[in-house]
């Protein structure tokens, strides 16, 4: 059984016309990075959403297909069970700030006090995420007078410490300046290599061919490729789809139509262009 | 352990650890003596035996000096001078100012009133300057206040500063681009649209995404919340407390006798 | 009934009404920054009541008193009740209808204003004696010199002075909903209460001030029978 079972999901948001998502079958397994790849109303967010369990319970709308994640069955369990297995970050890290409390500490054991934690419990489990996130020197701050890239640690945190068996991840740095972005993804980069299971919508593709176990190409609410990141972030598929490419596997791709990039395959990162071009 | 915020100044008094809803009482309970009290006298003497010696006890008194200049002396001032010149009582004109007469009785209201209204407010900046509202809402949700109004009343309290800066900004970039708050009645009005649209549409817009974060996080979760701080609350909380109901009802029963 | 209440919150209401409270208190600095005669320290109180319902509205109105009490002008405190009245009805006139064409938001705002005006009064008259620390107190002064009584003089200065504010308050809040992204105002209980019909175009606008004008006259005839000439 896989971890992650979509099968034939289509859901339309209420008051529209169009659905975004078209026939979804996409299986997952246990301890797998898979990236999503994707232009803009591709339906990435979506998708991030029916994972966490917001679509359809927090939408509403009209759905079809059954999904099946961690377990759980979305026609037959509730949000609130849905959240104690499927932890949801996105972009903006300033949303992500409850409001409800005054430190960072506390702002993380937010969501333990809410699903009634016992309070011991809560400050060992609030003390190990945050060793784990790196951010035990900020316990004692306002989440509001911390940097871009320190929030998103701490909303991750928050979400790491109702420890989640799926881990989905919208965007998580698009909004962060390098700094913050090399934060977070080291911090992710953990989680992976943990065995944490992972969804991530991302952009930047070398980091994504670098860590993911898969890519997944959506596009109009369906998916287009789906493969190892070698194959997917170089293929034409995407180059002719409106996909942005990496900058390494454009050059290359323009060099190969000249004749100067001799090997079969596309470079996604750095090292590879590197020795790509060698040759 | 806590920012520094608006109000709440970190102290090591009696008051302090107090436990927050005998604090809320102490404050109800001054507000509902001074006004429901008949002796004309009963907002001065509180400011006396209560507001100040409480102040001190606090070790608060600097700050409350402070709001008090600031804040309190001069809205019950003000109401004073506008009861004194404005509220026709009685007959004995004391002077004349241009067409205005001011009365004894006048005088003697606009003090009362301007005193119950100093006596009320600064029991509030009391409660706030010796009371972290994180702890008080900790207390009142363990006492049975839903989550949902801790949550709201918090939050409210951490994005007023935000909105407040939000509002400088655009004041500032409209006035970069001219605007003058000394321009025509009618400038001024249509100036209201550029100042309120981005303030309330950028705030606005957050709403989904955090309303998401918040139920990732078990808001809407149907079992029962625990706490991670606890609040203490002494036999000395609960008997403070019982002595304060009794003296609000003889305040309204001494009222409800005489009158 | 506790239903009732219950169907105006949803997670979206509990974390609008927050950004509604700020609003009311920074748009009314922004007000008094630009010295206009009004107040305009309801429109977030209103939002909410359109979107989410009356009892959500009059929570928001009474907590935004409270908070404003506490945070930046102890005067703002007593007025509660009013401003969880201004919530209530917005959102009963929402619910009615009263709050998809622009002379139903001025019918709106008038009937608001009337019902703040009657609120606030006794608590004028007990709390204050009549004389509040505002402006249009000097209204209520005048009027009592010319030997009015005190209850009639407290009224007539609020019918005097709410309307304007509150009108401008529904308009500008119905300008907001309109300005908003349906997926935005999707989510909220009482969503269907925001929406629109017809376009709202130029001659709805006439027809509005059509109405403002005609609820005014109303009110000072109204006004002149109460007084006895």
């Amino acid at each position: 059984m896989a971890f992650v079972n979509l099968q034939n999901v289509t859901y339309k948001y209420p008051l529209t016309k169009t659905p975004v998502l078209q026939n979804i079958n996409l299986q997952i397994q246990e301890g797998e990075f898979v990236s999503v790849v994707g232009p803009n109303g591709a339906g990435k967010s979506t998708l991030c959403y029916t994972l966490a369990g917001f679509v359809p319970h927090f939408f509403k709308g009209e759905i079809s297909g059954s999904i099946e994640v961690a377990g759980m069955e979305s026609s037959k369990s509730t949000l609130d069970e849905w959240v104690m297995n499927v932890g949801l970050a996105f972009q903006n890290p300033f949303n992500q700030i409850s409001g409800a409390k005054y430190t960072v500490f506390e702002e993380i054991a937010f969501g333990l006090e809410n699903t009634g934690v016992p309070r011991d419990e809560i400050k060992v489990r609030v003390d190990e995420a945050m060793r784990l996130t790196d951010i035990t020197d900020l316990a004692d701050r306002s989440p509001y007078s911390l940097s871009g890239g320190q929030q998103q640690r701490v909303a991750l945190t928050s979400i790491l410490v109702m420890q989640p068996k799926l881990l989905v991840l919208d965007e998580p740095t698009s909004q962060m300046d390098p700094i913050g972005t090399r934060e977070v993804f080291s911090v992710i980069r953990k989680l992976a290599e943990g065995g944490m299971t992972v969804v991530m919508v991302e952009h930047k593709m070398e980091w994504i061919a670098n860590f993911a176990d898969r890519v997944i190409a959506l596009k109009d609410g369906q998916i287009l490729l789906e493969g190892k990141p070698n194959e997917v972030l170089t293929s034409d598929v995407l180059a002719e789809n409106g996909f942005g490419l990496s900058r390494y596997t454009s050059t290359a791709r323009e060099a190969k139509k000249q004749g100067l990039w001799k090997k079969e395959n596309l470079p996604v990162t750095l090292d590879e262009a590197v020795k790509g071009f060698k040759k | 352990m806590h920012e520094r915020l608006s109000f709440y100044v970190k102290r090591d008094s009696v008051i302090h650890s107090l436990n927050p809803l005998t604090k809320v009482y102490l404050t109800l309970s001054l507000i509902l003596i001074t006004f429901t009290s008949p002796w004309y006298w009963t907002p001065h003497l509180l400011v006396l035996i209560a507001i100040i010696p409480l102040g001190l006890i606090g070790k608060v008194g600097v700050e409350f000096f402070k709001a008090a200049i600031r804040l309190i002396l001069p809205a019950a001032g003000f109401l004073f001078l506008m009861q004194a010149f404005f509220q026709p009582l009685g007959e004995d004109v004391i002077f004349k100012f241009y067409f205005l007469d001011v009365t004894q009785e006048s005088m003697m209201f606009a003090f009362r009133n301007a005193m119950r209204v100093f006596v009320m407010v600064s029991a509030f900046t009391f409660l706030l300057l010796t009371t972290h509202p994180s702890e008080l809402m900790s207390d009142l949700s363990r006492r049975g206040l839903p989550g949902q109004f801790a949550y709201v009343i918090i939050s409210t309290l951490q994005i007023l500063p935000q909105m407040q800066a939000k509002a400088q900004t655009i004041i500032a970039a409209q006035r970069s681009r001219g605007l003058d708050t000394e321009s025509s009645f009618l400038k001024r009005m249509g100036l209201l649209t550029p100042l309120i649209g981005p303030l309330v549409f950028s705030s606005l817009a957050e709403v989904e995404e955090r309303a998401i974060a918040i139920e990732a996080r078990g808001f809407t979760s149907k079992r029962p919340k625990t706490s991670l701080h606890q609040i203490p609350d002494t036999k000395f909380d609960s008997t403070l407390r019982g002595v304060l109901i009794l003296l609000v009802i003889l305040s309204i029963a001494l009222k409800l006798w005489l009158s | 009934m506790f239903e009732k209440i219950k169907n105006n919150f949803n997670t979206q209401t509990w974390v609008l009404i927050p950004i509604a409270i700020t609003i009311n208190i920074a748009v009314g600095q922004i007000v008094l920054l630009l010295k206009l005669p009004v107040f305009l320290d309801s429109i977030g109180t209103v939002l909410v009541a359109v979107l989410c319902g009356p009892w959500a509205g009059a929570l928001t109105g009474a907590l935004s008193n409270m908070i404003c009490g506490m945070a930046i002008d102890a005067g703002a405190f007593p007025w509660w009740p009013v401003a969880a009245m201004i919530g209530y009805m917005a959102g009963r006139m929402a619910q009615w209808g009263f709050f998809k064409s622009w002379w139903k938001v001025v019918v709106t705002g008038f009937v608001v204003a009337l019902t703040a005006a009657i609120v606030s009064t006794p608590i004028a008259v007990y709390l204050f004696g009549g004389i509040t620390a505002s402006g249009s107190s000097f209204i209520t002064a005048y009027l009592l010199q010319t030997g009015q009584g005190i209850w009639s003089a407290v009224v007539s200065t609020s019918f005097l002075t709410e309307p304007v504010d509150k009108i401008t308050t529904a308009m500008l809040a119905f300008a907001i909903i309109q300005g908003l992204p349906k997926r935005t105002i999707g989510g909220f209980p009482k969503a269907e209460q925001a929406a629109v019909e017809g376009g709202a175009n130029k001659n709805q606008l006439y027809i509005a001030v059509g109405v403002v004008v005609v609820l005014v006259l109303f009110a000072a005839l109204m006004l002149r029978n109460i007084l006895g000439g």
